[in-house]
């Protein structure tokens, strides 16, 4: 089939009127849009405090976690190189237990509840 | 169609006055009705992608950077509103391999045979993957200038040129036997 026997045919496709009420029908929904209130913006400026104290947070937590990490694992391999020494262990064990004491999981269901209502909320708003 | 008077409606939409906005829906509805028909062959459907994109249109009009025409924003909104729709949900095609073939033509009418054949392309052109299909419709609706469709599709010129050979040549491979069929037919005294 050459490109010429397809420009015709394709070319030749049927126009259609649009329907007596389309223009009016869709003037109705932009009144009905532009009578509707502007969606509130995510307070950003409001926002920006707090976001930035817990990216702090999150950081200080890694580099105390990371100083930990290097610090059990140094004293470690004075006794068997490569291995995780017991006073290693027992030092991520005594963290866990404190961690567990002290509520870190309901904390952190609540901070994932939390953000959950947050992407709720911006979902239903859009 | 003006684009002195797109551009007054625009201004006075954006100043306030909504009423506007129906100046410019009345000078192109028929050409967003019509390329949305294109892509789903479906009246109702058309209308309703049609209105959506006159929505989106006027919740988008202050975005509308006046260096390219109005008329070329508007079709690049809603060709890409039509593509994702005719993505989320299909226009009801057969699949390639399904198109009907077209057979001898004994005691047939020419013009008939001849529309079957058009309605043939017409589906293969439904059927075919989306990238080509997208580029083929946008290509014929604004007769057959490859810059107005890559304007649409918001890619360069050089891969729609790409795609309409590709596209072709898909459908020149499923169709090839139909219209040899009908030309050999038309030949034959």
């Amino acid at each position: 089939m050459t490109g010429d026997e397809f420009d015709r045919i394709l070319a030749r496709e049927e126009t259609l009127e649009p329907s007596s009420g389309f223009a009016a029908a869709v003037m109705s929904a932009v009144e009905r849009e532009a009578a509707t209130p502007a969606a509130i913006p995510f307070p950003w400026r409001r926002a920006l405090p707090g976001l930035a104290a817990a990216a702090v947070a999150f950081v200080s937590l890694g580099v105390a976690a990371a100083v930990f990490f290097v610090r059990s694992a140094g004293a470690g391999s004075a006794q068997v190189p490569g291995a995780i020494s017991a006073p290693a262990i027992s030092s991520w064990g005594a963290a866990l237990d404190a961690a567990k004491h002290s509520g870190v999981g309901w904390v952190a269901l609540a901070l994932v509840l939390s953000l959950v209502c947050v992407k709720v909320s911006m979902r239903l708003a859009e | 169609m003006s684009a002195a008077e797109d551009q007054a409606d625009v201004d006075r939409v954006l100043a306030g006055d909504v009423a506007a906005f129906e100046g410019i829906v009345r000078r192109w509805q028929g050409p967003l009705v019509n390329l949305a028909y294109r892509f789903s062959h479906d009246r109702a459907r058309a209308e309703d992608m049609a209105q959506e994109a006159f929505l989106r249109a006027y919740r988008a009009l202050a975005r509308w950077r006046r260096e390219a025409a109005f008329s070329t924003w508007l079709f690049a909104l809603a060709a890409n509103l039509y593509r994702s729709e005719l993505r989320r949900i299909p226009a009801r095609v057969l699949p390639l391999e399904d198109v009907p073939e077209l057979h001898g033509a004994a005691g047939f009418d020419a013009a008939l045979e001849a529309e079957e054949r058009d309605r043939s392309v017409r589906r293969a052109l439904l059927a075919l993957p989306a990238k080509y299909r997208e580029a083929l419709i946008l290509f014929y609706f604004h007769e057959q200038d490859i810059s107005a469709a890559a304007a649409s599709l918001g890619i360069p010129e050089g891969t729609v040129k790409a795609r309409l050979s590709r596209g072709r040549e898909i459908l020149r491979g499923k169709l090839s036997k139909v219209v040899a069929e009908g030309l050999v037919s038309k030949e034959v005294p």
